[in-house]
């Protein structure tokens, strides 16, 4: 079977796109079986990933012509190792909030549309996967319109006013998003005639000196753009109202996933078509950079003043995704690879995060980070994968949170700016700020009149079994995080020769 | 001057800009949901105005493959419309997923007012 994708990597998209169509018919003649159907379609999803990941740590690089027309005139698509990283990424952290939602599902979102929020899902992952490998400049802005669309189809699940008026927040300025990238891609077309990301690049390196306006322009549009979906700092607005109105698997999808595509595709068109020293020369790297620190800053202060666990997670993932970022203003090996490591580590301490923060609401009913008193006695399994991935956002040693600081800080120093480093142990200091006390009042603060006796999580078995791998995997990767480190540094290395 | 002349040769990819601006004036700036929705359009059309017009060559036709194709007609780029024709699918979709969202506002507040929505959440 590995053979078979491994000549047509395509079929990897079309799989999970055909899966995802069958989901309703699948919920009309067996509604149990709806999601095991969506977990076996993500674990074969998964292997395959994996068998990418073997192929591309070997060095090789997998090409595709689609329909069977070669490079200029066709649709390429290319397994490079950030592709490979990112598929298998998405398929990990899609499979455990499946798993999460095989049981939660019932209760977050309306019976009957239980069968389409696995296809919307199953679109969503199909769409970034597609983005992931597709190396063509109008195939990446028609998967970007797919996953644009499916994520607000999976925030508007619940009903009720808040999460339309964030759908509607959100369809709005990713419309705006994906038309400042059409913009981008538009005005590239007309100097280069071509939309293959290769040829793109080799025209535009011959042609860029008399169109120096226009290259500035592209560059600004691309940044808008990818940086409204990506909730780049000043553009972050329709994040926290989207991700906390959101039902809790979606929210756990668009934190951990969604948010960070965009980064890979910008990392792709900035990478591959323009090169490191054209971003160099005309600073904009430094604005990525300057814009990375706000984002880290403010995040994390914006965050601190939350009082709803879901928003105080949210406006944490701003300030993440500052930290990535970073990783590629630096522009240096190690931090470009800690940043495209973060990705993965950042996707698997959010899930876990939002998914603790679904469980405790449904056990216990209550939304406020300041009534958890003794929260830990009556759901040990929550909130002890809660305190692992808060320990990790900290940036704790033996966390994979921690290598990715680490390592950002060896970019910076690698880069001659040792100015971050303060600013990555003052974010540390900032997370640990709205982090801990959750974690000090669920497990000291105990009522003394009426102690507290330690009870296991009344959770269905999917729910907490999907936090405690969550929760394993951030470890593991914190004590050998050699595997998602090598293929991190693959991928810098393909972007800064 | 030069720019005069600049524009008035290439005025349909002036035009594409100026309506690209407005698009994002009308998003930004209108109260209405409805308006901006309208302002989409706006924006998203200017794109693909500019794109058709960066295939086309005056007087050139479409270029079908019929018997005997002479070499000193001129044929219009097939490539943009394509993508257009792609490009005008995914704005209908959008468009359409909006207008949804926009009938569910007006059944939970009544109005599609952005200050009017305001002024009833802040008043809960």
């Amino acid at each position: 079977m590995f053979m078979l994708f491994e000549a047509h990597p395509l079929l990897l998209v079309l799989f999970v796109l055909m899966a995802a169509l069958l989901m309703p018919t699948i919920f009309h003649f067996r509604r149990r079986l709806c999601g095991a159907a969506a977990l076996l379609v993500m674990f074969i999803a998964l292997l395959i990933s994996l068998s990418f990941v073997r192929l591309t740590l070997e060095g090789r690089v997998l090409s595709y012509a689609v329909g069977g027309w070669p490079a200029p005139w066709g649709i390429e698509v290319l397994i490079e190792p950030l592709s490979a990283f990112m598929l298998a990424v998405i398929s990990f952290v899609a499979l455990i909030v499946i798993f999460y939602s095989v049981s939660a599902l019932e209760w977050e979102v309306p019976e009957a549309g239980i069968g389409w929020y696995y296809t919307t899902f199953l679109l969503l992952i199909a769409a970034m996967k597609g983005m992931a490998i597709t190396n063509d400049l109008f195939n990446m802005y028609v998967f970007i319109e797919v996953a644009g669309i499916s994520a607000c189809v999976l925030i508007i699940a619940k009903g009720g006013r808040e999460a339309t008026e964030a759908t509607f927040k959100y369809l709005l300025l990713a419309t705006v998003g994906s038309g400042f990238v059409l913009m981008g891609i538009a005005l590239l077309y007309m100097v280069t005639g071509n939309l293959n990301i290769d040829y793109v690049a080799r025209e535009l390196a011959m042609v860029y000196p008399q169109y120096p306006h226009l290259i500035w322009t592209v560059l600004s549009f691309f940044l808008v753009g990818f940086g409204i979906k990506a909730a780049l700092f000043p553009l972050h607005v329709w994040l926290p109202d989207a991700h906390s109105s959101a039902p809790t698997p979606s929210s756990a999808i668009l934190s951990s996933l969604v948010v960070k595509i965009y980064i890979v595709a910008l990392l792709k068109f900035y990478f591959l078509i323009f090169g490191f020293e054209l971003l160099d020369q005309l600073l904009i790297r430094h604005l990525i950079l300057m814009m990375g620190s706000a984002a880290i800053l403010a995040g994390s202060m914006f965050a601190f003043a939350q009082l709803n666990l879901k928003r105080r997670l949210a406006y944490s993932s701003v300030a993440q995704i500052g930290y990535i970022f970073l990783g590629i203003g630096l522009g240096s090996p190690i931090g470009l690879a800690a940043g495209i490591l973060h990705i993965f580590n950042h996707a698997v301490m959010k899930a876990c995060l939002f998914l603790a923060a679904g469980a405790i609401y449904r056990q216990t009913g209550e939304k406020n980070v300041n009534k958890l008193q003794g929260i830990g006695y009556s759901m040990p399994l929550t909130m002890g994968a809660f305190s692992i991935a808060a320990f990790s956002m900290v940036g704790l040693p033996l966390f994979s949170g921690f290598i990715s600081k680490w390592y950002l800080a060896l970019g910076s120093i690698e880069a001659g700016i040792p100015m971050f480093v303060g600013l990555i142990i003052l974010s540390g200091l900032l997370n640990g700020s709205y982090f801990l006390p959750i974690i000090w009042q669920a497990f000291f603060v105990v009522d003394k009149h009426e102690p507290k006796i330690l009870t296991i999580d009344k959770l269905p078995f999917s729910m907490s079994a999907s936090l405690v791998v969550l929760a394993l995997v951030i470890i593991y990767f914190g004590v050998w995080p050699q595997l998602p480190l090598s293929l991190a540094q693959k991928a810098a290395n393909l972007f800064l020769p | 001057m030069d720019i005069y002349f600049k524009i008035t040769a290439n005025y349909p990819y002036f035009v594409a800009m100026v309506l690209f601006c407005i698009g994002i004036y009308a998003i930004l700036s209108q109260a209405n949901l409805m308006k901006k929705i309208i302002g989409i359009n706006i924006m998203v059309n200017a794109i693909f105005l500019l794109l058709i017009s960066s295939g086309n060559i005056r007087g050139g036709i479409a270029p079908l493959q019929e018997v005997g194709l002479s070499t000193e007609q001129l044929y219009v780029n097939p490539l943009p419309a394509a993508l257009v024709l792609t490009g005008i699918v995914v704005s209908l979709s959008v468009t359409a997923f909006a207008l949804s969202i926009v009938v569910k506002i007006n059944e939970y507040y009544g109005t599609i007012e952005v200050n009017e929505i305001l002024e009833i959440r802040s008043s809960q």
